[in-house]
Formats: C-alpha cells, sequence, structure tokens
C-alpha cells in the first residue's frame, strides 16, 4: 500500500493524499448504513491529476472509487472493496457562466446550489434541486442522475447535461456529447450520466441552465387521509397538468418540521401537499385553481396559495429540511427511495404503513407524489439488538411492494450497494447480461467503483445453455 | 397564407396541421427488392431470425417506416426485416401519462390514438410514415423539443432484441428511474446497432387546450415564456404557443405578428439530397446567410434542416460547422450517390464500437452504418 501511497504523493501534493485511519474512516462512507475501507484518500485539484490517480490505481491493480460531498444514500461512493476514494470537492470552479447560451461549465466538485446561486443574477438557475442541494455536488448529481422537487416537470439531472470531460478506466480523456443537439454515434453522455462512477470520472460538465419562471404559485393543501391526499395527486396528473412539483409530507413529518420550525403547519392533518405551478401569469392562475378544485373534490381540510416569496420560501424550506427535522423522532433513519406508476400511489402508501406497522417501525413519508416517488423513513434506535435487522427486512418488503406495483427499485438516490442484489427483482438474467456489458464496454478490468449497480455474476447469460447460472464468462 | 385545416373547435386537440402554403412531404425510400424480406410478427419470432442470421453471418437491414434511411453509410444486406409485424400499444395508462408501444406502430397511427385521450408523445409533428422504433433508432425529435427536450428525455424502458437474438430489457414503466444503466437513453439515436427497438415506454404529455401560432419578421422569441417552438425560415419567424386559452391569448398579444388558432408546422425537406445541421444554439444564426433559401431553423435548438445538391459546397460549410463542436449531418441523398454521411468521427468512438460488439457480436444488424462504420 504505502507504494502506491508514494506514488500519489508524488503525482499530488502531499497534503491531499490521506491514510490516517480517522480519514479513512471518515471517507470510508456516506450518508447511507455502509461501510468501506478504502486504501488511501486523494484530492485532486485538476483533471491532469485524476488522470494520474486512475493511471496509478491501474499500475497497482486496485478500484478507484470517485465520490462528491458523500451525500449519497445507496453507498454508490462507499469503497466497499477498497482501493482509492478520489475525492473531487476541490474541483469546485464555476469554470464559465453563458447567459445567452444558458449553459455553465463546472468542475464535478461545485455544490449544486451555489451553481443557481452564481446564475441568479442571470435570471438562471440549475434545475435539478435534490433535498441536499446545499452541500451536495454537481458531479454526484451527474453520478446518481438526482432528482429533487421539481424534476416533476423540468426532468431528471441527464436532461440538462449537454457535454462531460470524463477520465476513463484506462486514464484516458474524452469529452463526450456536446452543446450542439444530437451529437452523431451512440449517445454516451447519456450512459455516462446515472451509471454511479462505474464507467468514468467527470473532471467538467456543461449543464444547462434554466429561466426563472415569470410567476409561481405555491400551494399548500391538507387533508384528513393518507388517500385524499394521494387521490389528489393523481387526479391532478389525469387532468392533464404536471406541476412544477407536488410533494406529499404525513402527520408525523408535519409535526417534526413543525416542532422544530415553526411555520405554521397544521399538524392536525393526516397529510399535506405541497404544489407549485410556474410560467405565464395568465397559466399559473388556471392551473393552479384546477389543482384546488381537485383538492377539494377530495375533501381536502384546507387549500392555501403561499402569498409571496418569503411564504413560499418557507414552504419549501419545511419540505427540505425534514431528514434534518425528523432526529427528534429516533436516534436514526433509514430513508429508503422506490418509485410506483402514479396510479398505484394510494394502496402502495397504504402498504407502506402496513409495513411499518407488522415490522414495528415508525414509518415517515416525505416525498415526491407528483413522480411516484416515495421516501419511506424508518425511524429507529440502532442500540437496540436486532433492530438494524428488523429495519432490512421491512426495507426490502417496501421494495417489493414497490415492484409488484410496477414500480423501480429506485428513482433518484441511485441502486449503488445498498439494492444491488435487489436488481433481480426487477431484470432476468438476460437484461442484467446486458446491463454487464455497458460496464465492460467502459471498464473491461472493473476498475472503477467495483460491486456496485450489478449484483455479482451478472454477465453470465448464455443462450446456448451450456454454462450453469451464476458461472462467470 | 396560412390555412388551418381543421374545425377551430379542437384547436390544440388532436394532430397538428401541416402548413398547407409549404406542404412538404416526407420522402419514403423503397427497401431493397433484391434480397429476402422478412416481416416477424412477434418478438419471439424476430429473436429466432435474428439468432440464424447471427449464426449464418448474414447482415440484416432494419426497415421501418423508410423515412431515415437516407442517414449514414449505405448498406448492402442479405436480409431485410421490417417491424410492420410488431405494431400495437402494448399498454397505456392514460392517468400515469405513459404508453408503452411497439417500435413498428407508426408515429401518426400512435399520435392519433393518443390525441383521444387528450395526450402526446411529443414525436415528430409530420412523421410521415415513421415507426416509433425507427424514430427512436434514428433519434428523431419533433419541432416541439424546444419545449418538451428531445425525444431521448421522453423514453422510459426499451425492450431489444439484440443481434444474437437476446431480448433484453432495462429502464421501467415509472416515469422516474434510476435503476441500472440507462439503456433505454442509449438506443436512442443507435440506428438498430444494439438490437431492434421493439418496444418502447414512453412518457406521455398532456396536449394543450389552446394553441397558436404567430408569424413574425424577426425573432421575438424572448417575448415569451418557453413556446413550444420558434422555427425561422427564409421569410419569416414563426412563433408556436400552447397552454390554457388565457395563457395562449396573453402570449399572442405581446407578439408584433400575424396570429393564427392552431399549430401549422412544415413538412420535412424533400430531397433529393437534405442536410441536417447541428451548431450550438447561439450560433446557428451565423450560418442562416450562407444556406440555400429553403432552410428550416429551430431556433434555440441549433438545428438547421435544409436541401441542396451543392455537395461540394457543404464540405467547406462542413468544416466551419465542426469548427463550432458542431455536425453536418446527410439525412438523404440520392441512391447510389455517396456523401461522407456524418464528418468528424466523434468522442469514444472504441467504447462505441466495443458497445456494438456486445448487442451485436456477429456484426449483422445494420452494421457500418454509424459514424466510423461501427
Amino acid at each position: 500500500m504505502s507504494e502506491i501511497v508514494d506514488d500519489l504523493r508524488a503525482a499530488l501534493d502531499s497534503d491531499r493524499v490521506m491514510e490516517s485511519k480517522l480519514q479513512l474512516h471518515l471517507y470510508g462512507r456516506d450518508a447511507g448504513v455502509y461501510r468501506g475501507n478504502p486504501s488511501v484518500v486523494a484530492i485532486p485539484e485538476t483533471t491532469e491529476e485524476v488522470i494520474e490517480i486512475v493511471k496509478i490505481a491501474g499500475r497497482h491493480e486496485v478500484p478507484v472509487v470517485a465520490r462528491g460531498a458523500g451525500t449519497g444514500l445507496a453507498a454508490g461512493a462507499v469503497p466497499t472493496e477498497g482501493g482509492i476514494v478520489l475525492v473531487t470537492t476541490r474541483m469546485n470552479q464555476i469554470h464559465e457562466i453563458d447567459p445567452v447560451k444558458r449553459t455553465a461549465w463546472v468542475g464535478p466538485g461545485v455544490i449544486n446550489l451555489d451553481l443557481s446561486k452564481t446564475a441568479a443574477p442571470f435570471g438562471l438557475y440549475f434545475a435539478p434541486d435534490p433535498s441536499s442541494q446545499a452541500a451536495c455536488t454537481v458531479g454526484g448529481n451527474i453520478a446518481n442522475n438526482s432528482g429533487g422537487p421539481h424534476c416533476l416537470a423540468e426532468g431528471s439531472t441527464v436532461n440538462h447535461v449537454l457535454a462531460l470531460e470524463v477520465v476513463l478506466p484506462d486514464g484516458s480523456l474524452e469529452v463526450i456529447g456536446s452543446e450542439a443537439p444530437d451529437p452523431t454515434g451512440l449517445d454516451l453522455r447519456g450512459v455516462m450520466v446515472g451509471s454511479e462512477g462505474t464507467l468514468g470520472i467527470v473532471t467538467r460538465a456543461l449543464v444547462k441552465l434554466t429561466p426563472v419562471a415569470p410567476d409561481i404559485r405555491t400551494l399548500l393543501c391538507s387533508f384528513s387521509s393518507i388517500s385524499d391526499a394521494a387521490e389528489t395527486v393523481s387526479g391532478v396528473i389525469a387532468r392533464g397538468v404536471v406541476p412544477a412539483a407536488l410533494e406529499m409530507m404525513d402527520q408525523r413529518i408535519v409535526e417534526a418540521v413543525e416542532n422544530w420550525l415553526h411555520a405554521g403547519l397544521p399538524i392536525d392533518a393526516a397529510a399535506i401537499l405541497l404544489a407549485e405551478v410556474v410560467g405565464e401569469t395568465a397559466a399559473v392562475d388556471a392551473e393552479a385553481d384546477l389543482i384546488a378544485e381537485v383538492a377539494r373534490s377530495n375533501k381536502a381540510l384546507e387549500v392555501s396559495v403561499a402569498a409571496g416569496e418569503t411564504e413560499r420560501a418557507l414552504l419549501w424550506k419545511c419540505r427540505k429540511s425534514a431528514f434534518g427535522a425528523v432526529a427528534q423522532a429516533a436516534p436514526n433513519y433509514y430513508l429508503h427511495d422506490t418509485v410506483v406508476p402514479r396510479t398505484r400511489l394510494v394502496e402502495t402508501m397504504n402498504k407502506v404503513y402496513e409495513i411499518g406497522r407488522r415490522h414495528d417501525l415508525l414509518m415517515m413519508n416525505v416525498f415526491h407524489a407528483g413522480d411516484g416517488n416515495l421516501h419511506p423513513l424508518m425511524m429507529f434506535d440502532a442500540s437496540q439488538p436486532g433492530m438494524i435487522e428488523r429495519v432490512q427486512a421491512a426495507a426490502d418488503e417496501l421494495v417489493e411492494v414497490c415492484v409488484e406495483a410496477g414500480g423501480a427499485l429506485s428513482g433518484e438516490h441511485g441502486i449503488g450497494r445498498e439494492k444491488r442484489d435487489l436488481m433481480p427483482l426487477m431484470f432476468n438474467v438476460a437484461d442484467l447480461d446486458a446491463q454487464a456489458r455497458i460496464k465492460e464496454a467502459f471498464d473491461p478490468l472493473g476498475r472503477f467503483n467495483p460491486g456496485k449497480i450489478l449484483p455479482a455474476g451478472s454477465r453470465c447469460f448464455d443462450q446456448s445453455g451450456t454454462l450453469p447460472p451464476g458461472a462467470w464468462v | 397564407m396560412f390555412r388551418s385545416e381543421r374545425d377551430p373547435s379542437t384547436w390544440g386537440v388532436g394532430v397538428t396541421s401541416i402548413r398547407a402554403a409549404s406542404a412538404r412531404v416526407a420522402r419514403r425510400l423503397e427497401a431493397p427488392t433484391d434480397v429476402e424480406h422478412r416481416h416477424p410478427g412477434s418478438v419471439p419470432e424476430l429473436a429466432e431470425t435474428l439468432s440464424q442470421a447471427s449464426s449464418e453471418g448474414r447482415t440484416v437491414l432494419l426497415w421501418g417506416g423508410g423515412t431515415h434511411q437516407g442517414y449514414g453509410y449505405p448498406l448492402s444486406p442479405d436480409l431485410v426485416v421490417f417491424t410492420d409485424g410488431l405494431a400495437t400499444i402494448v399498454d397505456w395508462e392514460p392517468d400515469d401519462l405513459t404508453v408503452v408501444v411497439e417500435g413498428g406502430m407508426t408515429v401518426a397511427a400512435l399520435e392519433a390514438r393518443l390525441a383521444t385521450r387528450g395526450q402526446s408523445a411529443i414525436l415528430a409533428e409530420v412523421p410521415g410514415a415513421s415507426t416509433v422504433g425507427g424514430a427512436l433508432a434514428a433519434g428523431i425529435s419533433g419541432y416541439r423539443r424546444g419545449r418538451f427536450g428531445p425525444t431521448r428525455d421522453r423514453i422510459l424502458e426499451v425492450t431489444l432484441v439484440t443481434g444474437d437474438g437476446r431480448v433484453v430489457r432495462a429502464g421501467g414503466r415509472v416515469v422516474k428511474n434510476v435503476t441500472g444503466y440507462d439503456l433505454a437513453r442509449l438506443a436512442v439515436g443507435s440506428f438498430g446497432r444494439l438490437g431492434v427497438i421493439v418496444s418502447a415506454c414512453l412518457k406521455l404529455w398532456p396536449l394543450p387546450r389552446a394553441s397558436a401560432t404567430v408569424t413574425l419578421d424577426r425573432d421575438f422569441a424572448n417575448e415569451v415564456y418557453r413556446p413550444l417552438a420558434v422555427l425561422e425560415e427564409s421569410r419569416q419567424s414563426s412563433v408556436y404557443l400552447a397552454g390554457t386559452e388565457e395563457e395562449v391569448a396573453a402570449q399572442v398579444a405581446r407578439l408584433p405578428g400575424e396570429s393564427q388558432p392552431g399549430l401549422l408546422w412544415p413538412g420535412p425537406q424533400s430531397g433529393p439530397w437534405t442536410w441536417s445541421l447541428r451548431v450550438p444554439p447561439s450560433m446557428a444564426v451565423d450560418f442562416v446567410p450562407s444556406l440555400p433559401a429553403d432552410f428550416i431553423h429551430q431556433v434555440g435548438v441549433g438545428e438547421i434542416s435544409f436541401s441542396t445538391e451543392d455537395t461540394q459546397g457543404m464540405e467547406e460549410l462542413r468544416s466551419k460547422v465542426e469548427a463550432t463542436n458542431g455536425r453536418l449531418v446527410v439525412t438523404g441523398r440520392p441512391p447510389g450517390e455517396e456523401f461522407e454521411p456524418w464528418g468528424s468521427i466523434p468522442p469514444g468512438i472504441e467504447i462505441q464500437a466495443r458497445l456494438t460488439a456486445a448487442f451485436d457480436p456477429a456484426r449483422i444488424l445494420n452494421p457500418g452504418r454509424l459514424p466510423g462504420r461501427i
């Protein structure tokens, strides 16, 4: 190991190569529950240094695990198979903002919210807005194809990435994609986004910036049952309105947030919906009216429209700080991320609470209802014996329920290590083999972030049937 | 100069109108007749056909509606495989705004069906005979991409039959999904090199309640928030508006031009030589003066389509376009004529070649069609 460290120190300033026990512990995890054991942590500042690190890893035949701010929850950036953790947080320059083209070239370590703040004077913002946007990096957003409340209308990160400068597993550098539309050949940019650092390491990204809408309405609707709120979500979509955001918070979450922020949220309601519409004044008025009408027809207790930017900002603060607020309820939480078709929301929510009851776990829900993206939070105390196992069992059931409803394993957090072994719930051997072939085309030696996304043995499909299942070919 | 072809009571709903004054018809090529034709009627039959072709080393030309066969290097296939036997809607959940459709269904048939419930897949507005699978494989987007993004942003799930006859699925029937590598998006624009798109789940959008086309003598696109499209042609610009009645009326009032109800789209370029110029959106305007009169510039998108037989001039134009990191692509050419169809080889070509080899190991599906002859 010391040879790798020596090589890295020769390539980078020595204070940007870390191997103390504390540092290895800190960089061995993300915001989720998995732990890894990196051999060394390297913090490059330039593309050239990233290339050097990748080449050193290649020479020593060790994995490279790229990592941004570590806010991921699916262990995508956890070095579960050791190797070098490559931290991109110092590659945090906004190289260029072009207000006419509405684009920005940014380093992977730029913090999501910083980009939007920098673009704000031009009337522009970076549309993906995960709840962790004050801490998470654009590079991490690209790796996970991150979403956020407003990706309902604006789409996930992939819709906002035009081109990527990437270091490939062999240490070569390519710029894939283009500011020009429809680049020729296969769309490598599209498959790179969401690949969780397993195909390449992004060193610069050309992202789209979105113009701030001329007008906006934010509605708060409260309900006496989760079902009424969920029916409202389905009803709004079915009526042909795709709001900018459509978020649900259940009573437990509302209580926790209200207790902390004192925003005047209706704590007596079983659920609240936060709906936002943007566009021309005439459009937002009509759409806000329609949402209010659908909510009332689903027995809404109250429907109110935020009066001005201060009230709107407070409502969003309530939504985005929910995961912080829940610390009052229990010392630990496990935040899940699954998706179901929007028409299956009501039945799925009922099953989610039922799973919580059966495993005697407090289940709190705050989620992107408009795109069917659930985020059940299971609250627990990890010091209680057998608790982790109970949480895990409940989590697996949750995923099964969502897949049975025609859903997917993850809407925005990624598969990482967390859900890797659940992939066969959604895909058969031929599907997984196809996925493994994509990985192999980019990274034949399996050097980048091994052990993520695909379960072991995925590359095993053989049509002739001469190989046993599970065999590697 | 414009004529709406529809009853005013259905404005904004249903299939769009083609502008009468410049109605162009999408050119439909005919498949070569001197080789064997197959029309598989099921996915297993298609898989068997390709598996057999792979083991015999017979090359296959994939054929949907024949409207985008002018792209890429010419092929000399041993076999033509048509997708017209796979042409149904597999699953449509109007309340989810998603549809699963087989690749051989025509874009026109799909959109007509979706319009019965006031929805659209936002595919090409004047599709001619093109199929959903063909439009996806060719990476074609309609004019409304300015508002809704390119087609590849709206594919949620894909089922492919690979060159060696494997049936593989990726993605899911939900509007937001990061489960595994995005093979669905990768299939868009792959021209069949990864497999035959036998079905796809597409994200739908509600059709607007009202729409209008405003003709101007210059570009006023910035006067309105997110128009459906802004198209510049030789003598005029048109802004396409859609939304609620109030919204469209408010936008029309701000634009100093002649307004017509409905969306009056120009048809695609007619041949014999047709071209697609793709540059960073803000630079497209620099190329307009050097183009033949009959061009369509998608303002804000950076795409200009046009027709010219001056292939020599196109060599010069291409070098200027590529200096902006753009591309000049041949989208239609007379039979037997040759001209470099794509221009410079794109980055990551080795990985692209490894990907096509992984999905088509015997190299039988439209082999050599993509840039770099992969």
